[in-house]
């Protein structure tokens, strides 16, 4: 493989990539065709009349959303039938097969959580001699550095790697900076509020035996659902986000995503893709289109988990939402047509990957239909051309039954199914972030990475466990040696002291 | 953005067809899914609508009548004709689209394909949602109606089509969220609670893999023992015949077992049950029988040889019988061989079959426990009030006649034998069935205490010795304190002495609730005892203290620094089980490949000691009492003599200080030819050769009881003679079938008589 160009829009290039594969350049916007997309309407609004251009569109989004409605019932048939059996699946190939791994964890200002995160990570469990842990202090200005000193300084198995402020790249240029560093056949990622269950290593590793896996996606649970009422929601959006969607796409297309966070890369596969790319704010998406454009395949494992921290307040939620949509969506752009040229792809597997890569802007249309619909209800625009089912039937139904099955196989409480009302709101405030991120994206509006906030609140790892890691063992009682006779015999010490008889 | 140009590896083969295979086989069942929820859709719109259409003009217009008298008429089927009083008359037609025959169906596919796992639940939950979506739609068109009655009809169309439609979707919601709330388990059956914390009453190993994480707060909140109504546990109780409940609960308990180690070879198997014990079922492994766990069913009466005390777990190991795969541990099923020929009643009162860890499963709503186990000893018809957990029991009739082994709330009161019988406050020994338990009881007994012995197997022998024997559920079980409470308040205990490490945690934990009952307790440092538990952490923890220890590593990788010949013994094994004596390195590391959770130390060769030891609150050393083990079977001294040795007590003293034990502890170690001397372990309890060091003048027992008994007392310095040599041989005890003893035909009164 020959270098490619490096970056072309200012941002730095990562010096891990710098000397092998780059990443591509690729439009930051496209303000071109989101004008086409507006003659189109207008033209067409002008030469068919306003009513039946309308009735047209709203009938193509209805089509569109069943194709949706379809997807999400199919995931939770799926999940209904074989989730719950799939997480108690017998554990095969945990341990005989133990390649030299790699964890790597991105933090920027993350000192409230990198101590739950440390002490998680060196309670995996997998052979010392194999596992290297490098954590990434990329350009904090709080006690993260000083925090992951300390560690280091305790644990060998630790390393550090101290970046200077505005090293650039965001989380995958932390990364890409790190990988430059270990040797290892796997590389597995954590984000700083991670938390993995000991045995998620183990789990995420075995899948490399088949050589046509190129990542393995382990299964994030939000620790913190107590926090706030957002957090709640977080949490049963998760549940069904990987026990029933990921979960769906796995049993269903074998097409899972690469999560960013709980994964692991084959380091091969890694380093002939140049690393994660520094340009995309959601590095995640983006490896896996990659993997699948090169042959290889992501495979998810419903039983590997970790624990992570959900945002708190809507504010976050927002920030967290907006970035990921924005990215998603930039990689609709940037690769539905090559994926769609790929030799590796069935036709149905072409589909679904499209279905994918729409989903961030399915919420737009949701947002465009309810338009029509309103302005139906003022007497503008025809029925919908192609009506399948109503409206909301094909909106929340999906989703909403995607939701309920994660409930029951995640076994919730049943308090939790007043908690899917939590989703509407939600659901309204996803088709504003969507739809805002996406006219930014086209526009081309800058955007770099931005950090999602902790909390820190909530831990999985106990305190104990955290002191244990420091002292081998509970304080030593006070020695009463001093009052203590030299034996307690009662005629004193007698011939036949020790070693002979 | 340019496609990747190099191929990093291996790459998917690409095959003809419309989907690869390996994800066809899934595609289609859920394809036929989607198939059913749309019949479901089109069926019963094609079939359904009229007749609910009509039904539902009926009883509209019924319902119209009833709040304007003749103003509304049904004549014509799916129509309701209203008669305004400003005159005229509004034909309001019921179609398709008023009748909640869509939101019916809708529920009613989406039950049959993604609900339909939950049965019964499922059921239930939609046809409340269907009435509940007739009982609103119906709202909506009374109000449509009524609007058009007093106001006109362009009121009726403006609030049937548009504050209608909406209130069509609010309900079409209500009802999914009540199906769903009907569908989902409640908090007891539940594995998370609403923020996603584990609340499922099962050890961490044994459940589904991310359930949340365990809240301490959680098993704060939690209201032990709260018994709730359940329709299954009715049933159970008042309509199923007794086979059927027995045959029920068995069945349910086989589907326990956890098939996520069915596939590993026998030895694996064993391997990973003992580290879910050690781990997982285990705040209190090994209590009680460990073995039984891999044995089938509860536990049936010991069987000489496998299975029992000293045999390596899994030995008794048989696959569940009828059921093809074998599998590993299953916690309990089936009746108990022994219960059923003693008490032939039992069954016929419709008893369910008595469990011994668990309570039945349908009887009551507990899933995952319920009140002190005993209770359900003896369920049925004859004790239909849920018992509460310190009911003052019953004497039955013969309970005179009758000292026996007990459950533990339907133990009899001690019979009054004696005006000072009941004015003494007796002491509660645990583990009344080992060797140390033994030990314990019968040198309380001989000072004249009363004493309650417990212990999970019915055929403890400390519990024929004591003053009242009764029957615990094992340490890991959810109640094990509630039932001790039980037993000691029943008994007026004011004292507890367990002498079994593994219960040592659990016996910490509630030491709270036993002190508010009145059981005055003193137990080590809970972590303490771990680290006496854990070799692996113990090794560590003498190596940080400097006090000699064989080298010990847990991985092969460290096994450089460990020179042979070397011993292999499980992380968490006690007595011998599981030790291999191996003298090739290839050998260990192979032992270490087939089950990781073994450590390796150097084998160490000289004298084997014991030594009792009593270490007060503050952490002083009251007395240190060594002996040579001279004869050693299954992990039990028979043979032994004490000796004196200040290089022993200082080497005894120095391991009792690096863990912080303090109560009774018993340590062993060699001492090499040369005089140096290694500490090997420490189990902090009574040792199995206590009467040696009682009967060499240390009594540690009374000495720890009043240590229990009066926290803040100076406990004096127990003496021993050296010399005092032990030799152990097997005694009996014998009761007649309801349970009286029999006196020993050995017994010299008897023989001369």
């Amino acid at each position: 493989m020959v270098a490619s160009t490096p970056g072309s829009d200012g941002l730095a290039p990562a010096p891990a990539v710098a000397a092998g594969p780059g990443h591509a350049a690729s439009p930051e916007g496209r303000p071109w065709v989101l004008a086409a997309y507006g003659v189109v309407t207008t033209v067409a609004l002008v030469v068919f009349g306003v009513d039946p251009t309308l009735g047209v569109i709203a009938g193509a989004l209805n089509v569109v959303f069943a194709v949706f409605f379809i997807r999400h019932l199919s995931f939770a048939v799926a999940a209904a039938r074989w989730a719950e059996r799939d997480l108690l699946a017998a554990d095969i190939g945990l341990g005989d097969y133990t390649p030299d791994v790699a964890v790597l964890v991105g933090c920027k200002n993350e000192e409230l959580v990198v101590d739950g995160m440390v002490s998680a990570l060196l309670a995996l469990d997998y052979p010392a001699h194999r596992l290297t842990l490098v954590v990434v202090d990329d350009g904090s200005d709080d006690d993260t550095g000083p925090k992951l000193d300390a560690w280091a300084a305790r644990e060998p198995r630790l390393r550090v790697l101290h970046r200077p402020p505005g090293a650039g790249g965001g989380k995958s240029g932390a990364l890409n900076d790190a990988l430059a560093l270990v040797e290892a056949e796997v590389v597995l990622v954590f984000d700083a509020d991670h938390e993995p269950e000991p045995s998620a290593l183990r789990r995420l590793v075995r899948h490399f035996r088949d050589p046509t896996v190129g990542a393995v996606m382990g299964r994030c649970v939000i620790r913190n659902g107590k926090d706030s009422s957002m957090a709640g929601t977080v949490f049963v959006d998760y549940l069904s986000g990987y026990l029933v969607n990921e979960y769906g796409r796995q049993a269903l297309f074998e097409l899972p995503a690469y999560g960013g966070a709980n994964c692991a890369v084959r380091m091969s596969t890694l380093r002939a893709l140049g690393g994660w790319n520094p340009e995309t704010v959601t590095e995640d998406t983006d490896l896996t289109l990659r993997i699948l454009m090169a042959g290889q395949r992501v495979r998810f494992d419903v039983t590997a988990i970790d624990f992570e921290e959900a945002v708190v307040t809507a504010q976050r939620f927002w920030k967290q939402r907006y970035r990921w949509a924005r990215g998603h969506q930039k990689c609709l752009r940037d690769y539905w047509r090559p994926l769609m040229r790929s030799p590796h792809l069935s036709l149905l597997e072409k589909v679904e990957t499209t279905l994918f890569l729409l989903v961030y802007h399915v919420p737009v249309l949701s947002g465009l239909g309810l338009l029509l619909t309103v302005l139906r209800a003022f007497g503008i625009g025809d029925l919908p051309a192609v009506a399948v089912l109503p409206l909301s039937m094909l909106l929340f139904v999906g989703p909403l039954a995607e939701l309920c099955v994660g409930l029951l196989v995640g076994r919730v409480e049943r308090r939790s199914a007043w908690r899917l009302l939590g989703f509407l709101p939600s659901f309204a405030l996803a088709v504003v972030i969507t739809t805002r991120a996406y006219v930014d994206g086209m526009l081309g509006r800058p955007y770099t990475w931005v950090k999602t906030s902790r909390s820190g609140a909530t831990s999985t790892v106990r305190p104990a466990a955290v002191a244990r890691a420091e002292s081998a063992g509970p304080a030593a009682v006070p020695a009463g040696a001093p009052t203590r006779p030299r034996t307690f015999a009662l005629s004193g010490p007698r011939p036949a002291e020790v070693g002979e008889r | 953005m340019t496609s990747v140009a190099a191929d990093p590896a291996p790459a998917v083969s690409r095959r003809a067809g419309l989907v690869r295979r390996g994800s066809a086989r899934r595609l289609f069942p859920v394809a036929l899914d989607l198939v059913l929820a749309a019949l479901i859709c089109f069926v019963g719109f094609r079939y359904l609508t009229d007749p609910l259409r009509e039904l539902e003009a009926l009883g509209l217009a019924q319902v119209v009548s009833w709040i304007e008298p003749g103003r509304a008429s049904d004549i014509l089927p799916g129509h309701v004709l209203l008669f305004p009083e400003r005159g005229g008359m509004i034909d309001a037609v019921v179609t398709a689209s008023c009748s909640s025959i869509l939101s019916v169906l809708g529920l009613t596919a989406l039950t049959a394909v993604i609900l339909r796992g939950r049965k019964l639940h499922a059921v239930a939950g939609l046809l409340v949602a269907v009435a509940a979506l007739l009982v609103l739609n119906h709202v909506r068109l009374l109000l449509s109606a009524l609007a058009g009655m007093w106001w006109s009809d362009a009121a009726l169309v403006l609030f049937h089509d548009w504050v209608g439609t909406l209130w069509n979707l609010a309900a079409t919601l209500g009802g999914f969220l009540l199906m769903v709330w009907f569908a989902l388990p409640t908090l007891e059956r539940a594995e998370q609670d609403v923020a996603g914390r584990h609340t499922a009453r099962r050890p961490d190993s044994w459940a589904r893999p991310g359930l949340g994480y365990r809240a301490p707060e959680v098993e704060e909140a939690r209201k032990p023992g709260r018994r709730r109504t359940s329709i299954t546990g009715l049933l159970h109780r008042y309509v199923y015949p007794a086979r059927l409940s027995a045959w029920l609960g068995a069945r349910r308990e086989a589907g326990r077992i956890d098939y996520r180690i069915g596939h590993l070879p026998v030895s694996a198997r064993i391997a990973r049950v003992r580290a879910l014990v050690s781990d997982g079922l285990g705040r209190a492994p090994g209590l009680a029988g460990r073995g039984r766990l891999l044995r089938r069913g509860p536990a049936g009466p010991r069987r000489p040889g496998a299975g029992g005390r000293g045999a390596p777990v899994g030995t008794g190991h048989e696959p569940p019988r009828g059921r093809p795969p074998a599998v590993g541990p299953r916690l309990a099923a089936g009746p108990r061989p022994r219960e059923r020929a003693r008490r032939p009643g039992a069954r016929r009162r419709g008893a369910a079959p008595p469990r011994r860890d668990r309570p039945h499963p349908g009887r009551d709503g507990h899933p995952h426990g319920g009140p002190a186990a005993a209770a359900h000893h003896r369920p049925g018809r004859a004790h239909p009030a849920p018992p509460a957990q310190l009911r003052p029991p019953a004497p039955p009739a013969d309970a005179t006649r009758r000292r026996l082994v007990t459950s533990t709330l339907d133990a009899p009161p001690p019979a009054p034998s004696g005006p000072d019988a009941h004015d003494a406050p007796a002491v509660l020994v645990t583990g009344a069935g080992g060797p140390a338990g033994i030990a314990v009881i019968r040198r309380l007994m001989a000072r004249g205490q009363r004493v309650v012995a417990v212990d999970a197997d019915p055929w403890a022998t400390g519990c024929e010795l004591a003053t009242v024997g009764a029957m615990v559920p094992r340490a890991d079980h959810l109640h094990f304190v509630d039932a001790l409470i039980g037993v000691a308040t029943a008994h007026g205990v004011d004292a507890l002495i367990g002498t079994v490490a593994e219960e040592l945690p659990a016996l910490a934990a509630g030491a709270e609730r036993l002190a508010r009952a009145g059981v005055a307790t003193w137990f080590a440092d809970p972590l303490s005892v771990e680290l006496c538990c854990d070799k692996s952490a113990f090794a560590r923890a003498l190596r940080l203290a400097g006090v000699p220890h064989p080298a010990t590593t847990d991985t092969p990788a460290g096994l450089n620094e460990v020179p042979g010949p070397w011993v292999v013994k499980p992380r968490a094994g006690r007595g011998s089980r599981g030790v291999r004596l191996l003298d090739s390195r290839s050998a260990v590391v192979e032992a270490m490949r087939a089950d990781p959770s073994l450590i390796v130390q150097t084998r160490l060769s000289g004298r084997e000691f014991t030594a009792d030891a009593l270490v007060d609150r503050n952490g002083e050393l009251l007395t240190v009492v060594p002996r040579w083990r001279t004869e050693v079977k299954a992990g039990i001294s028979v043979k032994g003599t004490t000796f004196d040795s200040s290089t022993v007590t200082d080497a005894v003293a120095g391991a009792l200080e690096a863990v912080g034990l303090t109560g009774p502890a018993n340590v062993q170690g060699f001492v090499a030819d040369d005089g140096r001397v290694t500490v090997l372990e420490i189990n902090p309890r009574f040792s199995g050769g206590l009467p040696l060091t009682l009967a060499a003048g240390a009594d540690v027992v009374s000495t720890y009881l009043s240590g229990i008994r009066e926290p803040g007392r100076q406990l004096q310095h127990l003496w021993f003679t050296p010399g005092v040599s032990m030799r152990r041989y097997f005694a009996e005890v014998f009761t007649a079938e309801d349970g009286s003893h029999l006196p020993d035909p050995s017994d010299v009164r008897v023989g001369q008589a």
